[in-house]
């Protein structure tokens, strides 16, 4: 069963990393490449991304002509999607046993960040939601 | 240059779970629609990967405890928005990927009506933040 495990922000948590020193950041990228290395090791890897910066993000939807209306605001509380990780495990509990290691990925200082990570089955077709 | 198209839906708006209530003939368009956008972005070679998720009500919020293993909570403030798929583009400008992300968008919803739904449009990143 594949599962996604989602890292998210808000706009000021974003901005809080980018406050971050050189050696925490360095330390928390190295961690991030190793989760990914072992994760492919034990042959649970499916695909992983991380996303550009909430500035970057824009909100499309179709005008009445089909043509795309784009819009750059976005509310103060919403969470951004800061990457993600697809895993194909046999039980909801390895996902999160996983999805823990990530959590206590290094932070400010070197310390466990303890971010929370969203985790969530992924459809492997419409059968699955039952269409 | 690669981009994310992602769909999001909120708990309470219940346009995901709405989606179930469907008459089947506007479901079956809205999926061919889906399809349809899928086999055109693999034609063009703009493809690259694209997963629909589960409801939110299978979503579970996971932390590490202190000894490394794993706390999981199942509530989520009201207004959060739930990430219901996405795809993922490679092509040469933003432009383009807004024009796929409005056909994503323009999607039938009930009645044949395009849904016009918002599509959060971002660069991925091809490697972590200098």
């Amino acid at each position: 069963m594949k599962y996604i495990l989602m890292m998210t922000a808000n706009k000021s948590e974003w901005e809080s990393f980018a406050k971050w020193s050189k050696e925490d950041l360095a330390a928390n990228v190295a961690f991030m490449r190793n989760f990914t290395k072992q994760l492919k090791e034990e042959g649970v890897f499916v695909a992983t991304e991380g996303l550009g910066w909430p500035q970057q993000a824009k909100i499309v939807r179709a005008g009445a002509n089909g043509l795309p209306a784009t819009d750059g605001v976005f509310p103060e509380s919403k969470e951004f999607l800061a990457g993600y990780w697809i895993i194909d495990v046999e039980s909801p509990d390895q996902a999160y046993k996983i999805a823990a290691r990530v959590s206590a990925a290094p932070g400010l200082g070197g310390k466990p960040g303890s971010m929370p990570i969203e985790v969530r089955p992924v459809l492997s077709g419409f059968s699955d939601m039952g269409l | 240059m690669k981009y994310i198209l992602m769909m999001n839906t909120m708990k309470q708006g219940q346009e995901q779970q709405g989606i179930l209530s469907w008459p089947k003939h506007d479901l079956d368009a809205h999926i061919a629609h889906m399809i349809k956008l899928n086999q055109d972005l693999a034609a063009s070679g703009e493809f690259v990967s694209a997963e629909g998720l589960t409801f939110p009500d299978q979503a579970t919020r996971v932390r590490a405890g202190n000894d490394g293993t794993p706390i999981t909570d199942g509530v989520f403030p009201e207004s959060k928005e739930f990430l219901a798929g996405y795809w993922i583009v490679d092509v040469p400008t933003p432009e383009r990927a807004y024009a796929i992300a409005a056909r994503a968008s323009a999607a039938p919803g009930p009645g044949g009506k395009p849904l016009n739904m918002w599509i959060e449009v971002r660069p991925i990143m091809s490697g972590p933040p200098k």
